[in-house]
């Protein structure tokens, strides 16, 4: 903010502006100048405004008092007023009333002619600055402060074009984004990502910006001020980048010309944020049809698509484990590929994982077949890498067998997506499950829950709904317990009278008799299947 | 009042040096020669407007031009009979009873010298209400009344008569003349009959100006502001010590240098505020740190802040302890019809009056 001081610096104001009264106010902010023709003009004044007479007033003249006062009130930075003569010689108080032109009373050496010392005492009483112009147009120095006036914003103007040239239409990497305006701000400059994490360049403060919150910030330093200007996507809002640039010491001066070029450096980023995106994209919609026409082959692969698979990178040949991994609810997938690969790749697992549906299906691929020791370590391994995916991306994972190629991959990584489908539902497993702890049992028990056996089991229990009793845990219970009476009334924590007049009154309320094997299986299948969490 | 006595003179003397606003004249000239007169066993009769008959003529009569002067080349006590004998001679009308063109300063008492001079009644009423600088200003122009005929009297014997004019060119006359007059004048104006004098005067300002002075010199020395302020029905607009007096002159006026121009600043003991006051022939304009807080019309007097004893603007001085004092004008001039005649603009000073509350004037003298 420039001040009264500010401006008397200037060349065009130095030696021929001198402070007549009112030094306490010199530090006062100054907005704007405004010439007036002479100190009775009926003008408003503004706050923060330096006023400058551009004629000589009136020898004493009682409206600079007047202005003085008005300026005060209104909030205004100072008055200049050109002096055009200074008193050649020192006269007493009160002349005769005859008294030349350019008289005043006491007419001290320093002190101007038009300026009575009444009036100086009232700048310094007011504590306002009154400054005296003794050569050189008045209009002169309205224009030399006007222009340091505007200076901020030619500052501002100079710093976007240069911004504007150098985040052209190319594409610049976040490296590049980052060293190009350092070299322009000539400040650290930081390229974090949505957690404050730095991507590229360096400040000391990353923790200070808010991530969360989308808009331009202004954080105010011990010695300075973080600027951070967010980049991004139309949406979802994120992956959101952060530019940031640190203003320390003599730098924090120019926090107010900096922001409009952060913008366009933002937009640089905001740009190649999507650049890469779609790049993404456009890669992971490929992957994603090269699965789905990999998992339907029934045959010896063609030609064509062999074609493709090696493009893909993708390595066939071998036992391949299937892997499955459910995502987040209402996760926008394809950025966060990278990072699965990144994770899996840290815990010493190579796989291959593509978007598929609501999350990812992959595999990995041994040489020869791998022992059960191996599958053990591979699977030790991908809980490790799931303990670290779960929550933010991935929510659920499941693991197939070893099977070889060709037929072995759609197998395995069906076995994947059932387990992972039953991990869903078992946070006891830490909402992973590989195929062989499963037995074949459970995964039989999975093939139950179809959409044409589950409404039958719900119609086949239908009449134990809304009655008293909790007649469908009982009997799941009294199930499980194989028909031991004492053990499920132990479970259920009731006496085993009630127990058997629960079993009694299911028996009744379903017309069949528990004592026979095949109702026994449909109603414990039925049981499970109505029971299950998650359902 | 019918009569002025011995005791009411120093109150008139201090009342009409009030009202004078810082100009008027020296009256303590004009106050030794109306004692001398009064210890002569001489009768000084004020009657009021309203006692006349309403065909007595009554001539305004006082004194024009550098008042300064009037203490150095002292009258000759023949100046006034010489103006009132010539326009009675230039009308043919007999004079039945003088009114003072104007109350503050000299004027306020030098036409009871003259009535006792010349055997006439004095009328309570003036022309101005206060001190004034131009004859133009006066209340019957303000009224819309000639002020020609007219009849200037100077110490050394010269006589000349304005038949017809407008008051401006009466007031140019006068200042033409006076240089050779060497310095000030007599003047006296056709006779006014009483009726029609009521309503272009300010009536009762003799008296007003006896108790005025009054209420001043019973506070005695030193007085306190408040109690001034009270006694005055006016304002202390501040009472501190003068740190700056400006003069400069005026503006030229038909080629011919203007009145002289000043300023007055004060620091006010209480607060360090700066009072500054505008000054031409009188006070005019008076701004509390930059804030104009009272100008003319109303009367601003400078009183010695010890004596009591106002303090014109041409004796004023750097390190005098002074009040300054806003009494306000007679409802005469606040008339929206008459009060552009003496506003600050009038006078060249970009302000809108400034004056006491109405509820804060005085009564109309009676």
């Amino acid at each position: 903010m420039t001040s009264v001081r500010r401006l008397l610096a200037l060349p065009e104001w130095s030696g021929r502006v001198r402070v007549l009264a009112g030094a306490a106010g010199l530090d006062a902010p100054v907005r704007a100048v405004r010439p007036i023709a002479d100190p009775g003009a009926a003008e408003a004044v503004a706050a923060d405004e330096l006023i400058i007479v551009t004629a000589p007033p009136q020898p004493a003249d009682w409206r600079l008092d007047a202005l003085l006062r008005r300026v005060v009130d209104a909030g205004g930075a100072g008055i200049l007023v050109p002096c055009a003569t200074r008193p050649a010689t020192a006269r007493t108080a009160g002349g005769g009333s005859q008294a030349g032109p350019g008289t005043s009373a006491g007419g001290r050496a320093s002190e101007p002619a038009e300026v009575s010392r009444a009036t100086l005492l009232l700048a310094e009483r007011l504590g306002l600055p009154l400054l005296g112009a003794f050569s050189g147009d008045p209009l002169d120095l309205v224009v030399a402060a006007r222009l340091l006036l505007a200076e901020p914003e030619i500052d501002r103007a100079r710093l976007v074009l240069a911004a504007h040239r150098a985040f052209d239409n190319r594409t610049h990497t976040p490296e590049d984004v980052v060293r190009r305006l350092e070299d322009l701000l000539r400040v650290p400059v930081a390229l974090l990502d949505d957690r404050g994490q730095p991507l590229a360049g360096e400040i000391a403060e990353p923790g200070q910006v808010r991530v969360d919150e989308f808009v331009p910030q202004r954080v105010e330093l011990a010695d300075g001020v973080l600027l951070a200007h967010p980049a991004l996507l139309p949406h979802p809002a994120r992956p959101t980048l952060w530019l940031v640039a640190e203003l320390r010491g003599t730098a924090a001066a120019r926090a107010e010309i900096v922001p409009p070029a952060l913008a366009v450096a933002a937009a640089a980023v905001q740009r190649w944020l999507l650049a890469h995106r779609l790049e993404l994209e456009r890669d992971a919609r490929a992957r994603t049809a090269l699965l789905g026409d990999l998992l339907r082959v029934d045959a010896e692969p063609s030609a064509q698509l062999r074609r493709r698979v090696a493009d893909a990178g993708w390595q066939l040949g071998g036992w391949h484990v299937g892997l499955r991994i459910g995502a987040v609810p209402t996760l926008d997938l394809v950025p966060y590929t990278a990072e699965i690969s990144r994770v899996l790749r840290a815990e010493g697992v190579e796989a291959v994982v593509v978007e598929h549906g609501e999350g990812w299906t992959g595999w990995t691929t041994f040489a020869q077949e791998p022992t059960p020791a191996r599958v053990r370590a591979l699977a030790a391994r991908l809980r490790a890498a799931h303990r670290k995916l779960r929550g933010s991306i991935a929510d659920h994972m499941g693991v197939g067998r070893p099977h070889p190629w060709p037929e072995g991959l759609a197998g395995t990584v069906a076995e994947a997506t059932d387990a992972a489908r039953l991990a869903a539902t078992r946070p006891e497993a830490g909402y992973f499950l590989q195929v062989d702890q499963l037995g074949m049992a459970q995964l039989l028990l999975e093939w139950t829950r179809t959409d044409t056996f589950e409404p039958a089991a719900r119609a086949l229990l239908a009449p134990l709904r809304d009655q008293p009793g909790d007649l469908i845990r009982t009997l799941s219970a009294y199930l499980d317990a194989e028909s031991s009476i004492a053990e499920t009334a132990a479970v259920l924590g009731v006496h085993r009278n009630t127990v058997t007049a629960r079993i009694d009154r299911v028996e009744r309320l379903l017309g069949v008799d528990l004592g026979h094997r095949d109702e026994r299986l449909a109603l414990h299948l039925a049981c499970r299947t109505v029971t299950l969490p998650g359902r | 009042m019918p009569r002025i006595d011995l005791p009411d003179v120093d109150a008139l003397e201090r009342g009409v040096a009030v009202l004078g606003s810082g100009g008027g004249g020296d009256s303590r000239t004009a106050a030794t020669l109306l004692r001398r007169r009064l210890a002569d066993g001489l009768d000084v009769a004020v009657r009021p407007l309203t006692s006349l008959p309403p065909d007595a003529r009554v001539v305004p009569v006082g004194v024009v031009g550098a008042t300064a002067v009037f203490a150095e080349k002292l009258p000759g006590g023949h100046e006034v009979a010489a103006a009132v004998e010539a326009i009675q001679r230039w009308t043919g009308e007999r004079a039945d009873a003088l009114v003072s063109i104007e109350i503050g300063g000299l004027n306020g008492v030098l036409p009871l010298v003259a009535a006792c001079d010349l055997e006439l009644g004095a009328v309570d009423a003036d022309l101005s209400g206060r001190g004034l600088p131009r004859l133009d200003q006066l209340s019957l122009a303000a009224a819309g009344r000639p002020l020609t005929p007219a009849a200037l009297a100077e110490p050394s014997g010269q006589v000349i008569v304005q038949g017809t004019g407008a008051p401006a060119d009466l007031e140019r006359t006068a200042r033409t003349f006076l240089p050779a007059a060497g310095g000030w004048a007599a003047l006296a104006l056709a006779p006014v009959p009483a009726r029609e004098l009521a309503a272009s005067c300010v009536t009762g300002s003799v008296s007003g100006a006896v108790r005025l002075g009054r209420r001043i010199l019973a506070l005695g020395e030193s007085p306190d502001p408040e109690r001034l302020a009270a006694a005055t029905g006016g304002r202390v607009l501040s009472v501190g010590r003068v740190v700056e007096v400006t003069r400069r002159p005026g503006p030229e006026v038909h080629g011919r240098p203007g009145f002289a121009r000043g300023s007055v600043t004060l620091a006010g003991h209480r607060s360090g505020e700066l009072l500054r006051v505008e000054m031409e022939n009188e006070y005019l304009l008076a701004l509390r740190d930059g804030l104009v807080v009272a100008s003319t019309p109303d009367v601003i007097a400078v009183l010695d802040r010890r004596t009591g004893v106002p303090i014109a603007g041409d004796t004023v001085r750097v390190g005098m302890e002074v009040m300054v004092l806003q009494v306000a004008i007679s409802p005469f001039w606040t008339d929206p019809r008459r009060i552009a005649v003496l506003a600050p603009r009038a006078y060249g000073l970009d302000s809108d009056p400034v004056l006491l509350e109405r509820g804060d004037r005085p009564e109309v003298p009676g």
